[in-house]
C-alpha cells in the first residue's frame, strides 16, 4: 500500500501502511468492547429466536392445514432458508448499519480515535480493524444463534439439511460484512455521527425504497413508451406471444442491490434454489443467453464489491482528512 | 539532534489562522513546558506532531524523521497523553494497558504502570466508572507504555488535584531522569515552571517567548509590573505604549473601568506621560515586582482591545 500514488500532501509512506498486527490489535480491543455491551447476546438471542419462531410456525402451519406433523410432512430446511432469508434481508442490513454507525465517526466526536492513532497505528489499520472488529460482532452472533437454534430446528424439523442451514448462515455472514463494510467506510467519512446517521440512514432507504422504486418507474416509464423495451416471443398452446422485458440495464440495476445478491447467492449455496421455471422464463426472455450479471455467480461479485468498493474510498480518503 | 523542530509551521482552518509560521525546537533529554491560554494553538501542534492533522505549511521534525511520512515510527518511540479524551467505558485499566502493550509490542506489566499512576486498586474495574482525575490517571499509564523516547503530555493535570498534579510531575522527572524527553503542555504557569527546564509561550499561534525558567524569572525580577487604571483605553494607547523602549510587554485587564498591565524594566513615568499625551484620564496606579504568573499573564493576554 505504501507505493499508492497520493493526491496532494497525503503521505507516501510507511506512515499510511498496513500492518496485520495492528490491524489485529484493533480488531481484537474492538470486539471485546462490543462483547461487554448487551449488543451482541442481543443479537445471537435474536437470531436463535427467529430462526427457532419460524421454524416452529411453519410446522404449526403445516399441522395445521395439512394434518400432519411437521417430521411427516414437507417442512424442510428449504423451506426454513426461504422464510427465514425474507427476514434476514431487511433486518441484517438493518444491525450492520447500527453497528457501524459509530464505528469511526463516534471516536472522531469523542476524540478517543487520538487514543488508538497515539499508537503505531495508521489510519488504513483503524480503519480495516474496526470493520474486522464489527464483521466478527455480527458474524459470530449470527454463528451463536444460528448454532444454539439448530438443536431446536433440528428437531422440529424431520430432514434437517445442515448443508443448506450451513448455506443460510455463511450468505448472510457475507451479506452482513457487506453492509459492515458499507457502515464503517461512511462512517469513516464524517467528524459528526449525526451526519453519518443521517448517510446510513440515506442507505437503508436507497435499497429499502429507492431501489424498488426505480424498477417499479422503469416499468412504468417502458408502459407508457418512454423508455423502449425488449421484445420477446413465448411460444404457447394458443400460439406465438409476443411479450415486452425491461431492457439489459434495467436488469443490471436490479441486480447490484446487495439484497438481491443475497436472494441469488442463497440460491447457489442452499437447495433453496430459484424455481426451474423462473430459469425457464429467463431463458426465454433473453433468447437463450442471460446476461452475466443475472447469473448467480454474479451475485458473489456484487456482494464482494459492496465489502471492497466502499472500504477502498475510505481507506484513501481517511489518509487524507484532519482527525 | 533535537527532539522536536518545528519549522515555519502554519495552519489555516479556511480564514482562521490557527498557527502562524511557528518555529522552536525541543532539545533531546529536556523537558519543554509548552505554555498558552486555551486558544492559543497548543492542541494544533500537537496535533501537527502526531499527524493527526496536516499542516498548511512549514515542517515538523520528531525524533529526526518528518512527523507526516514517517508518523507511525515516530508513534512507535511517542508516548502521548491527548488532551480531554475518553476512555473506552467498556475495557478495564488493565485492558486499556493490554491493548497499548500490544500495540506498541512491549513488555511492560500492566500491573507496575498502574501503580506508578496509584491506580492499581481500580485495575480490573471499567473505566466507564472513572473519575475526570482516574481516566487522566490511566491515560498517563498508557503514554509511558514502551519506554518512550518522547513523552507528549497535552494538559496533564487536567482533572487532577493537587496532589495528582505533584505525582504526575513526579513521574515526568522520573521519566525525563530514565533519558526521556518531555513535551508538556499547559496553560497554568505553575505546573510547568516547577518541571520544566524550558519554557515556551504560545499565543494567538506565536511563539511570543522562549527561555528557561531561571531566564523568564530574572527578566521578570528586573522588571516591575505597572498596573494603571484609566477611564478608557483604545489599540492606538496599547500599541503606542507596548512601542516604548522600556516596555516589554502590556495588556488590558477587565472593563470597567479597564486597566493596564505593563512589564516596565526603566521608566514608568514614561507609560504615564504617553497615556496622558493621549487624553486619557489616570484614575489610579500601582507597581508591584512582577511574578513569574503575571509576566505569563502580560505575555498571553489578548491583544484586542475594545474601544470605548
Amino acid at each position: 500500500m505504501s507505493t499508492e500514488t497520493a493526491g496532494g500532501s497525503a503521505p507516501t509512506s510507511p506512515s499510511s501502511s498496513i500492518n496485520l498486527e495492528s490491524v489485529r490489535a484493533i480488531a481484537k480491543k474492538d470486539f471485546k468492547d462490543s462483547f461487554r455491551s448487551w449488543v451482541f447476546w442481543g443479537l445471537s438471542i435474536f437470531f436463535f429466536t427467529l430462526l427457532v419462531v419460524l421454524t416452529g410456525l411453519l410446522s404449526y402451519f403445516d399441522e395445521v392445514f395439512f394434518g400432519v406433523s411437521a417430521a411427516e410432512a414437507g417442512v424442510t430446511t428449504e423451506l426454513l432458508v426461504v422464510a427465514a432469508s425474507f427476514v434476514t434481508r431487511l433486518v441484517i442490513p438493518l444491525i450492520a448499519l447500527v453497528l457501524g454507525w459509530k464505528a469511526i465517526s463516534g471516536e472522531r466526536e469523542s476524540g478517543s480515535i487520538k487514543v488508538l492513532l497515539s499508537l503505531p497505528h495508521s489510519r488504513k489499520d483503524v480503519i480495516l480493524g474496526k470493520l474486522i472488529g464489527r464483521s466478527a460482532v455480527l458474524s459470530v452472533s449470527l454463528i451463536v444463534g444460528f448454532v444454539f437454534a439448530a438443536v431446536v430446528v433440528a428437531a422440529l424439523i424431520g430432514s434437517f439439511d445442515v448443508v443448506d442451514y450451513v448455506g443460510l448462515l455463511a450468505m448472510s455472514i457475507l451479506y452482513g460484512i457487506a453492509y459492515t463494510s458499507l457502515a464503517v467506510s461512511i462512517s469513516s467519512l464524517t467528524r459528526s455521527t449525526t451526519i453519518a446517521g443521517a448517510a446510513l440512514f440515506g442507505v437503508f432507504l436507497l435499497f429499502y425504497v429507492v431501489w424498488n422504486a426505480i424498477i417499479e418507474a422503469i416499468d412504468l416509464l417502458m408502459a407508457f413508451d418512454y423508455i423502449s423495451g425488449v421484445p420477446y416471443t413465448v411460444e404457447t398452446d394458443q400460439g406465438t406471444i409476443e411479450l415486452e422485458r425491461m431492457p439489459d440495464w434495467a436488469y443490471f440495476i436490479e441486480s447490484i442491490d446487495p439484497g438481491y445478491a443475497y436472494n441469488n447467492a442463497l440460491s447457489v449455496a442452499t437447495s433453496a434454489a430459484e424455481s426451474e421455471l423462473g430459469v425457464a422464463i429467463e431463458e426465454i426472455m433473453f433468447d437463450g443467453s442471460v446476461p452475466f450479471f443475472l447469473q448467480d455467480w454474479f451475485s458473489f461479485v456484487v456482494l464482494l464489491a459492496w465489502i471492497v468498493v466502499p472500504l477502498a474510498i475510505a481507506l484513501y480518503r481517511f489518509d487524507r482528512v484532519d482527525l | 539532534m533535537p527532539a522536536l523542530t518545528v519549522d515555519n509551521l502554519t495552519k489555516s482552518y479556511g480564514q482562521t489562522l490557527a498557527l502562524s509560521e511557528l518555529s522552536f525546537e525541543v532539545e533531546e533529554g529536556e523537558v519543554f513546558g509548552f505554555l498558552g491560554p486555551n486558544g492559543a494553538g497548543k492542541s494544533t501542534t500537537i496535533n501537527v506532531v502526531l499527524d493527526f492533522i496536516r499542516p498548511t505549511a512549514g515542517q515538523v521534525e520528531v525524533l529526526g524523521m518528518n512527523a507526516q511520512t514517517h508518523s507511525r515510527d515516530i508513534r512507535a518511540r511517542t508516548g502521548v497523553l491527548p488532551e480531554g479524551v475518553e476512555t473506552y467505558d467498556r475495557l478495564t485499566a488493565r485492558e486499556h494497558l493490554e491493548f497499548a502493550i500490544e500495540s506498541k509490542g512491549s513488555m511492560d506489566d500492566p500491573e507496575t504502570l498502574l501503580e506508578r499512576v496509584g491506580l492499581l486498586d481500580a485495575i480490573d474495574r471499567k473505566a466507564g466508572g472513572y473519575s475526570k482525575g482516574m481516566s487522566q490517571r490511566l491515560m498517563l499509564a498508557m503514554a509511558l507504555v514502551g519506554e518512550p523516547d518522547l513523552l507528549i503530555l497535552d494538559e496533564p493535570s487536567t482533572g487532577l488535584d493537587p496532589n495528582g498534579a505533584r505525582e504526575m510531575r513526579e513521574i515526568v522527572r522520573e521519566e525525563n531522569d530514565r533519558g526521556a524527553t518531555v513535551f508538556f503542555s499547559s496553560h497554568v504557569m505553575e505546573q510547568v515552571e516547577a518541571v520544566c527546564d524550558r519554557v515556551g509561550i504560545l499565543r494567538d499561534g506565536e511563539m511570543v517567548a522562549v527561555d528557561s525558567v531561571e531566564g523568564l524569572r530574572d527578566s521578570v525580577s528586573e522588571g516591575e509590573t505597572l498596573r494603571v487604571t484609566v477611564d478608557r483605553i483604545d489599540d492606538d494607547a496599547l500599541q503606542a505604549v507596548r512601542s516604548l523602549p522600556d516596555v516589554s510587554n502590556a495588556a488590558v485587564d477587565g472593563e470597567n473601568p479597564p486597566q493596564l498591565v505593563v512589564q516596565v524594566e526603566g521608566s514608568k513615568t514614561a507609560v504615564l506621560g504617553e497615556l496622558e499625551e493621549r487624553g486619557i484620564e489616570i484614575e489610579d496606579f500601582s507597581t508591584t515586582e512582577a511574578s513569574l504568573d503575571e509576566v505569563f499573564q502580560t505575555y498571553t493576554a489578548s491583544r484586542e482591545v475594545q474601544a470605548q
